[in-house]
């Protein structure tokens, strides 16, 4: 029943805030000057996702817009384009919240993959239209893999470290007394 | 109940899809501002990064000294060998040092005859290194001296050793060093022992291409490359690493800046070489020179 409290649903998103600014934190870390074979995962965009098709009022517009223009101007990507395509990707996954909520979790893997792959290759394909120069191919393609392959572990985070678990049906009756 | 809430959001729905256009919009917006004119935005980046980083910069510090100590200690492991390792390194080092001794010996000599003097203007800011650029697709480094250092964009950077990169983006504190394996770094580059003139071309891996070479026949793995000072744009003379060949058969440099570790670099301020704008007078005003066929004519 507390779960549903306003207060809660604040310190969800001032806690997915903090969860980004994190994220960027440990990526400016000047670690790596040297170029890389090898590329980790976008965890932003991960965790957005993970976030977006457990509780999607947890993630509101205006915050992943914020936070995702955030980082194309600190990463030195073309600002605007990457989060807009992730602010609409993350819409379309919120919409598609509720009809996740009873699948198994394979379901939303493939279709948190498909999205991930979509926000990827449009990025490179407007970059291209554009004549705007662009980051080796294969860089692009080991990182959507790695984004694909660590997003288990992302939802698992997400899930057991930051409690943001799917509406249980219990949970949806309390909310619709509370509205 | 459940009724009364889906009618709830029945008004709800179409402002939050209205709110995401808008936004979607205005991302789209900036990008193409950015594609239009991107110089300006540029601009505001720098202006953004100035703002944000240098607030992380309490925690940034500590954290990357305590990450560089866990792989030190890592390091401790392979002690042993390393030890070997060193042992049989600095026996050569003797020997060049010892090479090296005489070649400035020599050196000096040299310029004491030719009365060299070297550029007395070549002075530099030293900065420390706050951020990379986040992204495994561009290679740049943040540093902590900005427009009230007087850095100016296009300034050369080095470390102890070798050329690091160039200065692209200056804000009020801070400043960003596009590193030579950036792919948007182009370098002019010569080659002294065959005085070659090359480009050293950025491709996002660790040993930058040399590309536009005349005769790649000349050029010799181990030749030493260095900036070239064409196109005013950096100081000749800097070096830049060594030539190596990949197993394509591509020349690329070894780079001699320490790219694993960049702690401290140094911005070198450049005054600009001076353009000569005149096409020079062949014949002198007023025919000052009397030349010796004139005066035995006359005589």
């Amino acid at each position: 029943m507390i779960e549903n409290s306003p207060a809660r649903l604040w310190t969800m998103r001032a806690g997915y805030v903090a969860l980004g600014l994190m994220i960027l934190f440990f990526q400016l870390l000047p670690l790596e000057t040297l170029p890389r074979r090898f590329t980790g995962p976008d965890l932003l965009m991960a965790f957005t996702f993970a976030w977006a098709v457990r509780r999607p009022d947890y993630v509101p517009v205006l915050v992943v817009a914020g936070l995702m223009l955030m980082a194309d101007m600190l990463f030195q990507r073309p600002p605007g384009l990457l989060s807009a395509l992730i602010v609409l990707m993350t819409e379309a996954l919120k919409r598609r919240a509720p009809g996740l909520r009873d699948q198994t979790f394979a379901v939303e893997w493939i279709i948190v993959g498909i999205a991930v792959t979509a926000v990827m290759l449009s990025n490179r394909l407007v970059l291209s239209v554009l004549l705007i120069p662009q980051a080796p191919l294969g860089l692009t393609l080991i990182q959507t893999a790695m984004t694909l392959i660590t997003y288990p572990l992302v939802a698992l985070v997400t899930t057991f470290a930051f409690g943001v678990r799917k509406v249980q049906p219990g949970d949806a009756d309390t909310m619709g007394g509370r509205a | 109940m459940a009724k009364d809430k889906t009618q709830g959001e029945d008004f709800v729905t179409p402002l939050k899809r209205m709110l995401t256009g808008v936004v979607v919009l205005c991302l789209i917006g900036i990008f193409l501002v950015w594609r239009i004119d991107s110089p300006r935005v540029e601009r505001f980046r720098a202006q953004v990064v100035d703002a944000i980083v240098p607030s992380f910069d309490w925690a940034m510090a500590p954290v990357t000294g305590a990450v560089n100590l866990v792989r030190d200690v890592q390091s401790y492991q392979r002690i042993i060998e390393q030890n070997r390792e060193l042992r049989r390194e600095l026996q050569q080092m003797k020997m060049w040092k010892e090479a090296a001794l005489q070649l400035e010996q020599e050196n000096a000599r040299l310029l004491d005859l030719n009365n060299v003097r070297l550029d007395p203007r070549l002075t530099y800011v030293t900065g420390v290194v706050m951020a990379d650029s986040g992204s495994p697709f561009r290679q740049s480094v943040l540093l902590n001296v900005g427009h009230r250092d007087g850095i100016v964009d296009g300034w050369a950077t080095m470390d102890g050793i070798g050329l690091v990169g160039r200065i692209s983006g200056v804000g009020q504190s801070t400043a960003r060093v596009i590193l030579l394996t950036d792919t948007s770094s182009r370098i002019p580059a010569v080659i002294p022992r065959s005085g070659q003139a090359a480009i050293v071309m950025g491709d996002n891996t660790a040993a930058p291409l040399v590309s536009f070479l005349e005769n790649p026949e000349k050029v010799r793995p181990g030749d030493r490359v260095v900036s070239s000072g064409d196109g005013g744009v950096f100081p000749a003379g800097l070096l830049i690493g060594q030539v190596a060949e990949d197993p394509g058969g591509r020349l690329r440099v070894r780079l001699a800046a320490d790219y694993e570790r960049l702690e401290f670099l140094r911005v070198l301020r450049n005054p600009g070489t001076e353009a000569i704008t005149d096409h020079g007078a062949l014949v002198s005003q007023a025919g000052s020179i009397p030349s010796s066929d004139e005066q035995e004519i006359d005589q």
